[in-house]
């Protein structure tokens, strides 16, 4: 074969450029660097922030700082992950963690800074003192920030309660649902009236709950796995309830959206939850109230905002972030996305104390804003969310295959003991 | 050898990037078998560890089952599907082009567009299917949520999707065979489906074979679908469906990594898969020398 020198120079730009490739890949450096960077980058993902605010903070800090922001979608944790242990300069100097995924960075606390030392401790009273404390390690190092969170309430059909001779009106119907006997049997009602209705969509949210309920989940502070003890069964047996009582709707697929504005009398959910309920059944607006979840609030989902140990400006970049999560920009991050904010100083502005005319015009900030407050604190370990998915996929295995509840608690279990003994809990 | 050093060179860039992006990751991942690794921490041998947990772990079984279960479902009505369809094909006068190509696109469909497709379709309460059904008076069928259900619907999605690929190689196998053979047979007076199983499918041997093992590998890898089918979020941390039906080997492996940080059992699963494989290949070797000897 003969090389023409054309061949031959294409050739040679060719491996230049791969060889280029690979040792950018390999490239580690760019942490070392100077901390009064004027370029910082921001990671977040869609519905995360509010757009609007994030826009008005890069001409508010301008003169000073050239925000650049990127919405990254996908797998965040992962694709966070993976720079952050590929380190250099592509990094970013702020990014968001999801309020599930917050657990697991902690082990690894070293690759963020210490918002405390940024000025975190002068206002962190604002804020829920339950969240802050779940983005923080043991010895006090405050890695994230909080943006929003996820008090749950009972979502409920105010006009199919009417018709079945229940009370309508939230303070009532919270009285008549104060603890999850009262409310099943509520449903049992329900449905004795209106045949072909469901009072939850599946047995795994109602689980999901009531373990948020409580203070302890499945591994305790000591690292010791606990998902075996009493507090994990009883939560396990309230869950299998509207299962035996037949109010229990099966849906573990993704028909929950066709689902919801039909056969469903009640729906348990998080403040965002709202929106998911509206932008799947608009033609139910103003049939929908909210009241206090039974046996108390819990929280699902609400995310931070951290900086990497590489961040190129903290103090600058800690200057924006309280920027954007300060109460009267959470307030507007509600209005704006619905993003429930994490400081209680929001709840009583005029943005978020208005009638939603999808409730029929109930101001759901009163059943958001005291359930907010009251949220048990609980230690969430690094493995959390790992143990609890065989608990998740027992409760859907009773569903569909209809394997005894009893069987189905003993596999949990012990699955469950065996991802916590991979992941290094006693 | 060094006066070629401008091929080599020529030739290099696919190595490097090979040696970048798969030799490294591959042994990598060897390593980190042996290894717990939460992705940004300290890495801390274990040892052997990581397979003793595997061998004794219930759900890495009910993925390898499930994985066979779905592979057999999709593989065996794709390649008589195709040998069939090529069949017609072949001997279709008229819009063959067309043809082709309208077997063909199923193929190049975004996988995930096929999947929420099939998931509108088979939806248990709200489906395409159990809403025809219903007007014949069928009660709804839990598509969705049986066990078995749940591989049949994914393995006809691997159906769909590979069928006209398959197609598209023993087109290309028939189209080889001399019309003699053919004519012959026609003159000792076999009928066309005679002529179908002791001319057409001996001489396509070959080709069947190398469309089984293609199969093979892509039955075994399947991920995207239960992966798009039985997607998880904050609020529903279920994968792989109601009973975790649809948990496939790989998408076991990306829970294990992905979503549950635990690296060093994720790697200890793609291995053992892979020494699952060795074996299925051994066995389809085997299959393939007998036939030569014969």
């Amino acid at each position: 074969m003969d090389l023409s020198r054309r061949g031959f120079l294409q050739a040679a730009v060719l491996t230049a450029a791969a060889s280029g490739l690979t040792v950018a890949c390999g490239d580690d450096s760019g942490s070392g660097g100077t901390k009064n960077g004027k370029n910082l980058t921001m990671w977040y993902w869609g519905g995360a922030l509010s757009d609007k605010v994030v826009a008005e903070a890069k001409t508010h800090f301008s003169s000073k700082i050239k925000l650049t922001s990127a919405s990254i979608g996908g797998d965040f944790k992962q694709k966070l992950t993976t720079t952050l242990a590929a380190g250099g300069s592509s990094v970013p100097d702020i990014t968001g963690i999801k309020g599930e995924d917050i657990a697991s960075f902690l082990p690894n606390a070293d690759r963020f800074l210490d918002l405390n030392d940024l000025g975190f401790k002068k206002i962190s009273s604002q804020y829920l003192e339950w969240k802050t404390k779940l983005a923080q390690t043991k010895d006090g190092k405050q890695i994230g920030f909080p943006i929003d969170i996820g008090p749950t309430a009972l979502f409920y059909r105010a006009d199919l309660f009417d018709k079945a001779g229940l009370p309508t009106d939230p303070a009532k119907v919270a009285a008549e649902a104060k603890t999850w006997d009262d409310y099943f049997a509520l449903g049992s009602e329900l449905k004795k009236a209106l045949a072909g209705t469901f009072l939850v969509n599946n047995i795994s949210s109602v689980f999901n709950i009531v373990v948020g309920q409580g203070t302890k989940r499945f591994i305790d502070e000591n690292n010791h796995f606990i998902g075996d003890q009493d507090h994990i069964r009883a939560a396990w047996t309230t869950a299998i309830r509207p299962y035996t009582l037949g109010l229990d709707a099966k849906i573990n697929d993704n028909t929950w959206n066709a689902a919801i504005g039909k056969n469903l009398t009640t729906e348990l959910g998080a403040a965002w939850h709202a929106l998911d309920i509206e932008s799947a059944a608009p033609g139910t607006k103003g049939k929908w109230r909210v009241c206090a979840t039974p046996g108390g609030p819990a929280n699902q989902g609400g995310s931070y905002l951290a900086l990497p140990k590489q961040c190129r400006n903290p103090e600058e970049a800690f200057k924006i972030i309280s920027w954007i999560l300060s109460p009267d920009n959470n307030a507007k991050s509600f209005t704006d996305a619905a993003i429930f904010p994490a400081s209680p100083a929001s709840y009583a502005m005029d943005a978020m104390t208005g009638p939603d005319a999808f409730f029929g015009g109930q101001k759901i900030i009163e059943v958001f804003g005291p359930a907010a407050e009251a949220i048990p604190v609980s230690y969430e370990a690094p493995a959390d969310s790992a143990v609890m998915a065989p608990f998740m996929a027992e409760l859907s295995s009773i569903e569909a295959k209809g394997k005894k509840p009893d069987d189905a608690w003993k596999d949990a279990v012990s699955q469950a003991k065996q991802i916590a003994r991979r992941q290094g809990v006693s | 050898m060094l006066s070629y050093w401008r091929q080599y060179l020529a030739i290099s860039p696919f190595y490097l990037i090979f040696i970048a992006f798969s030799f490294f990751p591959v042994f990598y991942s060897l390593y980190l078998a042996f290894q717990r690794y939460d992705g940004l921490g300290t890495k801390q041998f274990v040892g052997l560890q990581q397979f003793e947990f595997l061998w004794n772990d219930p759900v890495f079984w009910l993925s390898i089952r499930n994985t066979l279960v779905i592979w057999v479902l999709s593989t065996v009505p794709t390649l008589f599907g195709a040998l069939v369809l090529a069949t017609l094909l072949h001997s279709v006068r008229r819009f063959k082009g067309f043809y082709r190509i309208a077997l063909y696109v199923p193929n190049v469909t975004s996988i995930v567009a096929v999947a929420i497709f099939f998931g509108a379709v088979f939806s248990n309460n709200f489906g395409l299917v159990n809403a025809i059904l219903g007007t014949v008076g069928i009660s709804p069928v839990p598509w969705l949520s049986n066990p078995w259900l749940i591989k049949l619907v994914i393995g006809l999605l691997m159906t769909w999707m590979w069928t006209g690929y398959n197609m598209i190689i023993y087109l290309a196998g028939l189209q080889a065979i001399p019309q003699s053979v053919y004519e012959a047979a026609k003159m000792d007076g076999a009928g066309p489906v005679r002529t179908f199983f002791q001319i057409t499918i001996p001489i396509m041997r070959p080709i069947i074979l190398f469309t089984v093992i293609v199969s093979t590998i892509n039955g075994l890898q399947s991920f995207s679908e239960p992966q798009v089918l039985f997607a998880s979020n904050a609020a529903n941390a279920n994968l792989g469906g109601p009973g975790q039906a649809g948990l496939t080997t790989l998408l076991y492996f990306y829970q294990s990594s992905f979503l549950d940080n635990d690296y060093g059992y994720g790697a200890a699963i793609v291995w053992a898969f892979f020494v699952l494989i060795i074996v299925l290949v051994v066995i389809n070797w085997r299959i393939v020398q007998r036939g030569s000897k014969s």
